[in-house]
């Protein structure tokens, strides 16, 4: 797009609004506002498509900047609802697509593309399915294709995301940077969220101190970011602060209903040394990923298998669910927590799928 | 909310998503004239404004350049910018409904603040503003007119359902004395706009007349050159009294194919297309802008009365603009598909859940939220 005429902006007005996007906390309670605004909609009168879809969407990102599962569990339920109401269109069934993906089960797409839903739109969900199971070729396929055709930041982002996790730092690095570039809205939430991505990508490489930033950066934007200042807290514990890393983690794993919080928490005061409270979380921990496991295996095999190979101390189940996590994704990450649980259990003879 | 989602960009923050713009003499006073912008269509009770956003006003004075058919307006140069700005509220991260401040730059360079919701609003030499929730003064059936759309066919029932009823927005109104405050005139034109402040600030919505981008723009279908063109992204981006050139022939042609698929659904061309294939609205549509004659009496159904004047080569009698309780949609309908030679589009929606009044801030109270049992 060619640039516009110039905007005049007086100078004052710079410096008073300086602020590139929304406040954090400001952009939450408008996430908020947008949910009850929608959710009336969705279930007076007619049943309204797109206001179901856009609700599940909504609902999705609230659960994804607080760590909440039972946001997700609720947006499930109503593109459940969805597709029994509206399964004619496409429109539904990516929604659901949508929000299964989270719980790492894939479905639908097949069908919205039948019903003659935007191309762009199912490749892109299809492009993040094959990332999710470790199909990488194919996913760099469908995203280089789209960020050809149209590099917004969108697509440049999403790009950056797939060429980071196939490790490819210095490209990844360079496509985070544009898509920060590209960026024209003002809602924290995409930012905040690239960022994130970001730090993930520099902890996996070891880099803690590039993590850190990333990570901070997204809190600043989004205070209550729980991811973020859950893997904040990880850097943290890893470069022996101790102290900041266990208050950071109190609050989300009082808060949080997902247990990563809580055994994070047990994992560093196990280390530190206090066994009792360390004991208490673990417990905590040990039973939401029980509950979470029974209702979403394929979503859930990982985390779990991580906590009870560590904090959780159960290497036995930890295998079991390690192959439980091969089994629907073959990325590397997978095939390395198979071999520790693996390692953990002694499996001699074991035979690991390559 | 005629506004409401008009674009992917949009979206992204309600709080930028501009819905609604009104301006219209003040039913009380004549040297006021009233200037409304709504964001955030469908806002629940803890919206707030972006901290990270300029609300702008824009008015230009403006005259009748010329009648007949191609008639336009002549907008001068000379510009009166009202800034709005709002704070982070200091209690955001405690409380449920946190009291916001906002401020407002006036042409003059005088600053007023003013209490988010608070129902006086601020004041300055010559003007009132007020900011807040309020009831969503719009109202249609967006599922008739998507079937409209879909069937090719009028689609709108007797007793239609109102898509934004109980719903509620954020409003900004500015009531100004306008001979004090403003050069030139009596007749302005004017346009809101979002903005992305910076070093190189952006544009990230522009509206002027109702329903331009949604029912007047967003169809791709029936547009024979950009079938598979988002166009309302581009459109947003641009100066409404600066059209760039590079983009005006993929929005006249977006608007020729749009318009002439509506006059078709009666089955009678009200609106002939000229020699070059161009309807005779478009072009005074694309002066994508309120034009308000603040010389003129209040009057409740006044939009588009100017132009229609224009187009007839006949003298305005009312202050155009646009008015809070105006029915839109039927006034649009009618015009697009009829031209009024023939009888009223109605779309089976006669109001909102709630009348504005003709006393400041004009805008109903916001709407209790409405209770799901699922």
């Amino acid at each position: 797009m060619k640039a516009t005429a110039q905007i005049a902006t007086p100078a004052r007005w710079c410096s008073n609004t300086s602020r590139s996007s929304t406040d954090g906390t400001i952009a939450l309670l408008n996430l908020q506002a947008q949910i009850d605004g929608l959710e009336p909609d969705a279930w007076l009168g007619p049943p309204d498509v797109e206001s179901r879809a856009a609700l599940i969407e909504l609902i999705t990102l609230r659960g994804l900047i607080l760590g909440c599962i039972a946001d997700y569990e609720r947006a499930e339920e109503i593109a459940e609802q969805l597709v029994h109401d509206a399964g004619t269109g496409g429109v539904a069934f990516v929604a659901r697509a949508r929000i299964r993906a989270v719980f790492h089960r894939f479905t639908d797409l097949d069908i919205a593309e039948r019903l003659s839903l935007d191309a762009e739109i199912i490749n892109s969900e299809r492009a993040a399915i094959y990332q999710a199971l470790g199909r990488y070729d194919e996913a760099l396929a469908i995203r280089e294709a789209a960020t050809d055709r149209r590099a917004s930041f969108e697509n440049v982002s999403a790009l950056a995301g797939l060429r980071a996790e196939r490790g490819e730092i210095d490209a990844a690095e360079r496509l985070y940077a544009e898509s920060r570039n590209r960026y024209r809205g003002v809602s924290p939430f995409p930012l905040a969220l690239l960022d994130f991505q970001s730090g993930l990508m520099w902890m996996n490489n070891g880099r803690l101190d590039d993590a850190r930033s990333s990570f901070d950066a997204a809190r600043r934007r989004v205070p209550a970011y729980a991811p973020a200042q859950g893997h904040l807290a990880e850097v943290e514990a890893e470069s022996g602060e101790i102290e900041t890393a266990v208050a950071r983690l109190y609050p989300l794993a009082i808060s949080s209903d997902d247990p990563d919080y809580a055994a994070q928490l047990a994992r560093i005061l196990a280390d530190v040394g206090s066994t009792d409270e360390s004991r208490r979380w673990c417990r905590q921990a040990a039973a939401h990923y029980d509950k979470l496991v029974a209702r979403h295996p394929e979503a859930f095999a990982d985390h779990a298998a991580e906590f009870w190979l560590t904090a959780g101390a159960d290497p036995t189940k930890a295998l079991r669910l390690a192959k439980i996590n091969l089994e629907v994704r073959r990325t590397p990450r997978a095939y390395d927590l198979l071999l520790r649980a693996v390692g953990a259990n002694d499996a001699n003879g074991m035979r690991v799928p390559r | 909310m005629s506004d409401h989602f008009s674009g992917p960009r949009a979206l992204a923050d309600p709080t930028a998503d501009i819905s609604d713009v009104f301006a219209f003499p003040s039913p009380e006073s004549p040297q006021h004239l009233v200037l409304v912008m709504d964001v955030f269509g469908k806002a629940g009770p803890t919206a707030l404004f972006s901290d990270a956003v300029i609300y702008r006003f824009r008015l230009r004075p403006a005259r009748i350049g010329s009648t007949g058919p191609g008639a336009s307006f002549a907008v001068e140069a000379d510009e009166f910018a009202f800034d709005c700005v709002f704070d982070v509220p200091a209690t955001a991260k405690e409380a449920t409904h946190p009291a916001q401040r906002g401020h407002c730059l006036m042409p003059s360079g005088e600053t007023i603040s003013f209490r988010v919701n608070h129902e006086s609003g601020g004041r300055g030499e010559g003007v009132r503003v007020f900011a807040g929730q309020r009831s969503d003064p719009f109202f249609l059936d967006v599922r008739m007119v998507e079937k409209t759309v879909a069937t090719r066919q009028l689609a709108f029932k007797k007793v239609g359902s109102d898509t934004l009823y109980g719903t509620n927005v954020l409003a900004i109104v500015l009531e100004l004395e306008w001979a004090k405050l403003l050069k030139g005139g009596p007749m302005f034109a004017v346009v809101c706009e979002t903005l992305r402040p910076g070093k190189r600030p952006i544009r990230i919505e522009r509206v002027g007349r109702p329903e331009i981008k949604n029912v007047s723009l967003s169809w791709k279908m029936f547009d024979q050159v950009n079938r598979d063109l988002e166009i309302r992204d581009l459109y947003n981006s641009e100066d409404a009294f600066n059209l760039a050139p590079d983009y005006i022939d993929a929005y006249r042609a977006r608007m020729n194919a749009n318009l002439a698929f509506y006059d078709s659904l009666d089955r009678k061309i009200d609106w002939p297309l000229d020699e070059h294939g161009n309807h005779p609205l478009t072009k005074i549509l694309l002066a994508d802008f309120l034009a308000v004659d603040a010389s003129k009496p209040f009057s409740e159904t006044s939009y588009f009365e100017i132009e229609q004047a224009m187009l007839k080569d006949r003298a305005h009698v009312t202050g155009g603009g646009r008015w809070l309780n105006e029915d839109m949609m039927d006034f649009i309908f009618t015009l697009y598909v009829n031209a009024g030679n023939g009888p009223i589009i109605k779309d089976g929606i006669d109001g909102p859940i709630a009348w504005s009044t003709k006393v400041f801030p004009y805008m109903a109270p916001p709407n209790p939220p409405k209770v799901v049992q699922r």
